[in-house]
């Protein structure tokens, strides 16, 4: 087990409005080393705040959230996260960005031939020099990508990554990241919404509902990769998975404006030097 | 960029048409938007100068006063820079001593400001009372420092340096420390992620994620500076100097001396706005990927 959430609260309060809201109520959750985990479910069901509380981003109101045996209690380069929206310094070089982020103790020297090497790894040394405003949606991700491989993390973090890309990018992004997966031997948590993508490329699948913000169900999933989303299994764990979807208390959605305007005070912390 | 070889647009836009490509490159008309931006430029002072010169002969025809007109002041003008003293020394003169005092002034606003800004950017409760004073401070119009400045310095340099510090420094500070807070969370995320202490996050992130704002309020400090420099000259018996030209001119008459100080201050204003910062806000725009690089 390299992580892991011990009856997990996170509660958002914005003492401005006096509204609050519990996103996540009594979560226990454990993350295998090794394992591809997805996190699936509607919006507003705590997914990002789970993925923010393994990163350290977020602190949890009560509970304890674990990794290697430690208490998180800040970000760290041992786990990458790859964002949802573009997080890429678009004044600094393609190489710069994941040079950014390879972790101390090396010369400049080191930094950026580590970087060319996470570079390469996701097919995009040719761009080395361009900048991120050069470079497509999916390219941008897969620099996202690189960056967190390049901090040497053995956790990845990855919320939703391909949600802004083409159904077809998004696919191709998906095969890149099971390979850099099994190739590297990372443990990942992937959230995101779609059924298909969390069978495509799990190992596990949790599905979580929302109001409060809980884990719903598990299933295991061992078929081998590449995985055919027309073979007899997976049509049968598709409709067993949407149809705990639509079972969830969260059918109808938290309103994620809400969500979001009440997560916004809570979000500034790690802003303040 | 090695342009060599292109074809022109028309051409290049044919061949793509021919091939069934549905990207290609063509030849950049930078010599044609040169051109045209010296047009409309030169378009533009020529209709400052017919306006003038119009309300100077209508003055002139209706009152039967005295109003200098743009031939007189150009060769006025000329004269000045060639050397002919007006009130007590040479244009350059008055020029430099201008140009000090503000230097000063818009330093220490620099120095100051900036200091300020990103202190008050990155600590929210020296935010929350910081910006107070500073709001306070950027509503007093420029002139109503003169006598705030005369009960602290007297009459003379430091007075106007005061002043010009006073009105440079509020926009230099609100815009550091706006640009700041505006920083993307999600840049600060990557940075703390990656293990970084709070000065690279500094340094590296935020900075170059404010430059723009940063920019700007440099910009409007700069300018509100130049713009009570002259002001403050004309009150605080500042001898020499532009705007102490242009207020002498009330007592010697020597109208066309104030037009030509009038001149020079618009030159130098212009100067420093397109040359300067035009170009330094060019290049940030290019770095943070706002615009095509051409």
């Amino acid at each position: 087990m390299i992580a892991s959430l011990e009856n997990v609260s996170k509660v958002f309060t914005n003492p401005r409005t006096g509204k609050g809201l519990v996103a996540l109520n009594d979560v226990s959750m454990d993350v295998g080393e090794g394992d591809f985990l997805c996190l699936i479910g509607p919006s507003g069901c705590g997914k990002s705040t789970t993925l923010n509380l393994l990163a350290g981003f977020e602190l949890p109101t009560s509970g304890r959230v674990m990794f290697k045996g430690k208490e998180i209690v800040g970000p760290s380069p041992e786990r990458g996260v790859v964002f949802q929206e573009f997080s890429l310094y678009p004044w600094m070089t393609v190489m710069q960005n994941v040079a950014f982020s390879v972790s101390k103790g090396r010369t400049k020297e080191e930094r950026e031939a580590l970087a060319m090497k996470q570079l390469e790894l996701v097919g995009l040394s040719d761009f080395a020099h361009a900048r991120p405003n050069e470079l497509s949606g999916g390219m941008k991700q897969r620099v996202a990508i690189a960056r967190a491989l390049a901090m040497d993390a053995d956790l990845l973090l990855m919320d939703e990554p391909f949600g802004s890309l083409d159904e077809q990018t998004r696919r191709k992004m998906d095969n890149e990241v099971l390979r850099l997966w099994e190739g590297q031997g990372k443990t990942v948590v992937f959230v995101t919404h779609s059924i298909e993508e969390a069978l495509m490329l799990g190992t596990r699948i949790l599905l979580m509902s929302a109001s409060p913000g809980r884990i719903d169900r598990e299933w295991k999933v061992d078929t081998p990769w590449p995985r055919d989303p027309t073979s007899p299994g997976m049509v049968a764990l598709k409709k067993e998975i949407s149809r705990g979807l639509q079972v969830c208390s969260c059918a109808n959605g938290a309103p994620k404006a809400a969500f979001v305007e009440i997560q916004g005070v809570d979000d500034r912390p790690e802003m303040e030097v | 960029m090695d342009d060599k070889g292109k074809m022109d647009r028309k051409e290049a836009a044919e061949k793509a048409l021919r091939e069934g490509r549905s990207h290609f490159e063509f030849r950049p008309e930078t010599r044609r938007f040169l051109l045209a931006n010296a047009v409309n430029i030169a378009i533009g002072i020529a209709l400052v100068i017919i306006a003038w010169w119009a309300v100077a002969e209508a003055m002139i025809a209706v009152r039967g006063a005295f109003f200098p007109t743009p031939p007189e002041t150009f060769s006025a003008l000329w004269e000045a820079l060639g050397g002919a003293k007006i009130n007590g020394a040479t244009i350059y003169f008055h020029t430099r001593s201008s140009l000090v005092r503000w230097g000063l002034g818009y330093a220490l606003a620099l120095v100051i400001g900036t200091i300020a800004g990103m202190a008050f950017g990155t600590m929210g409760r020296a935010y929350d009372i910081g910006m107070v004073p500073v709001y306070i401070v950027q509503m007093i119009p420029g002139m109503a420092w003169v006598p705030i400045a005369m009960l602290i310095f007297g009459l003379g340099e430091s007075a106007t340096v005061f002043i010009i510090l006073m009105t440079a420094l509020p926009p230099i500070v609100i815009n550091t420390a706006g640009g700041i807070r505006q920083a993307p969370p999600i840049y600060s995320r990557v940075a703390l992620m990656s293990g970084k202490d709070h000065f690279s996050l500094f340094a590296k992130v935020l900075i170059p994620a404010a430059a723009l704002p940063i920019i700007n309020g440099m910009r409007i400090g700069l300018a509100n500076g130049w713009r009570v420099l002259i002001a403050a000259e004309m009150v605080l018996g500042t001898m020499v100097g532009l705007g102490a030209t242009i207020e002498d001119s009330r007592y010697s008459l020597d109208f066309v001396s104030a037009f030509v100080c009038i001149i020079v201050i618009c030159l130098i204003g212009l100067t420093i706005e397109k040359l300067l910062f035009s170009g330094l806000e060019g290049v940030v725009r290019n770095r943070l990927g706002l615009e095509e690089e051409g």
